[in-house]
């Protein structure tokens, strides 16, 4: 099972319905999407992510210096 | 009436009609997420409880706030309690400020009835679902966040309870978007710059009042809790120590708590997310919180909010309380004016009602208001009324702008002045132009060449107000 929005293949189920075996959850360890076994992700070309797109990311907030 | 926690105010809205029970099993997608848009698109909708979500064990609630009855029965007025009303009487407890928390000892607050320690699992406890369908993940939209100053851990009043959105990234694991100028990024600030963990509590299914002060702009050093106590009339919030900081005081009634830290100089990505000004925010590297313990009550309920195009659920939770402190920056020095709508996408169009003391106040008001902290950022669109229009009532606002203004005296636009980054106008993101429509009356020594009597309501009117309101009970 590949990412439906990076591609990455390290996904984890993170969970697993409590209460029946209904549905499991999944999460791409790489840019952290998750969805639902029961879901059809049909992501937006815009919001589809590659290794350009997540470098370029804004950082919030920005991490300040140590002090030493 | 006061609340101290969200099942007593469910109770009242069930009872008042503005609360509805769904007890057939619905899915967690997209059936939570439609019916609070649902619900929002009412006039005067209702809360929504899903008994049964498939899959989950226990019930989630949403539009909590989604409406002006229920905004009403919040503050403990009628549910018929107009906007201007609710307005006028929020501005009133402001004043009580501060009103000392009561701290309840461990074994008085009911958020403590359980713990988990071990093997934390959110998805045990909590609906989770997708909120809007290119949404990066699940989403707590309505949580109150706990954070301290870790340079001054012990002064209560610099403790921060905000609303933050928050992303399930793991079963114990969870995104949250600090943004610079929140206050919650000048203590991550601090705590980073050491290279330590900021500890966090996060509140999930409060008394009403505790979630809209959350979510309200205050001062740094004023304490939510306090303002709590303040807008309940002068009844003050429970609250009780966290299990895990003896500096954090949480919600003692919550139906959950979660206690963890935010992971030092950390981001991953987080998002997108649909936001308040009805359109998402992309992906950003954003923090990460671990969840190191859990305390809730028996059979918890989960509260989350919708929100899309506005008006949703939480636009009820940045209108009024965003409308009362600019009120009040520009009462201080203008004190002609008579009432502020700030309630338009946080603040980004505002109303103001003023009484003119001389040609051009209509203007200097605008000007006043878009110098405020508020203001200055979000702030865009200006309309200024005269002072017996009501701001609340848009057809008479709009009555205003369309027998007042003559365009090339009274609208100004003032070019490249500081914007919202959320309004996706604003270009570059955080830059903007303001628009000043100046809707009063000419006064002296402005000319005003065709001056109208106005139209006065027929003697006896208020006596057929009362009589109709009595007859539609």
């Amino acid at each position: 099972m590949n990412c439906p929005r990076c591609d990455h293949d390290v996904i984890k189920t993170i969970a697993k319905s409590p209460v029946g075996e209904v549905w499991e959850v999944y999460c791409c360890q790489k840019c952290w999407y998750s969805w639902r076994s029961t879901e059809t992700p049909r992501i937006l070309a815009k919001f589809l992510l590659d290794d350009a797109k997540i470098a370029a990311m804004q950082t919030i907030p920005p991490v300040p210096p140590l002090k030493k | 009436m006061v609340y101290h926690d969200l099942r007593s105010f469910l109770k009242v809205l069930e009872e008042e009609g503005q609360l509805v029970r769904i007890k057939e099993e619905v899915n967690p997608e997209p059936d939570i997420a439609a019916a609070g848009r649902a619900a929002a698109n009412m006039k005067n909708g209702p809360a929504v409880l899903f008994e049964k979500v498939r899959g989950y064990k226990y019930p989630v609630v949403t539009n909590v706030h989604g409406s002006w009855a229920n905004h009403a029965l919040m503050m403990g007025m009628d549910k018929t309690a107009s906007t201007k009303e609710q307005f006028h009487e929020l501005n009133r407890r402001w004043d009580l400020y501060p009103v000392e928390p009561k701290v309840l000892s461990r074994s008085e607050a009911k958020c403590k009835e359980n713990e988990i320690t071990e093997d934390i699992n959110l998805f045990d406890l909590l609906a989770l679902y997708r909120i809007n369908d290119q949404d990066g993940g699940f989403f707590l939209s309505k949580a109150s966040v706990i954070t301290g100053d870790p340079e001054f851990p012990d002064d209560f009043d610099k403790m921060n309870v905000g609303t933050y959105r928050i992303q399930i990234k793991d079963k114990d694991r969870v995104g949250i978007q600090a943004l610079a100028f929140h206050d919650i990024a000048v203590q991550l600030e601090k705590a980073e710059a050491e290279g330590k963990n900021l500890p966090i509590c996060i509140a999930l299914g409060n008394d009403p009042i505790t979630t809209f002060m959350a979510s309200t702009p205050i001062a740094y050093n004023q304490s939510e809790y306090k303002f709590v106590g303040a807008l309940n009339n002068g009844e003050p919030a429970e609250i009780v120590k966290s299990d895990l900081f003896d500096h954090l005081y949480v919600p003692a009634h919550a139906e959950v708590i979660l206690e963890g830290e935010i992971i030092s100089r950390l981001r991953t990505v987080e998002g997108p997310f649909g936001e308040f000004p009805g359109s998402y925010s992309g992906c950003r590297l954003q923090c990460e919180i671990q969840i190191k313990k859990i305390t809730h009550r028996t059979n918890p309920i989960f509260e989350n909010l919708y929100l899309g195009i506005p008006w949703t659920e939480i636009d009820y939770l940045m209108a009024l309380n965003t409308s009362v402190p600019l009120y009040k920056t520009l009462k201080e020095t203008m004190p002609e004016v008579q009432a502020v709508n700030a309630m338009y996408t946080h603040g980004i169009g505002v109303i103001i009602s003023t009484r003119c003391r001389y040609g051009g106040y209509g203007k200097a008001v605008a000007f006043r208001l878009l110098s405020t902290p508020h203001g200055m950022p979000y702030s865009k669109v200006v309309i200024v009324v005269d002072e017996f229009v009501d701001p609340f009532n848009l057809e008479q606002v709009m009555w205003a702008i369309t027998t007042r203004v003559k365009p090339s005296k009274d609208v100004a636009v003032i070019p490249n002045c500081p914007g919202m980054p959320l309004d996706p106008s604003s270009n570059p993101a955080g830059m903007h132009d303001k628009l000043i429509i100046d809707a009063t009356t000419p006064v002296p020594p402005e000319p005003n060449p065709r001056e109208t009597q106005l139209l006065t309501p027929p003697a006896g009117f208020e006596k057929w107000d009362e009589i109709i309101r009595g007859l539609l009970k």
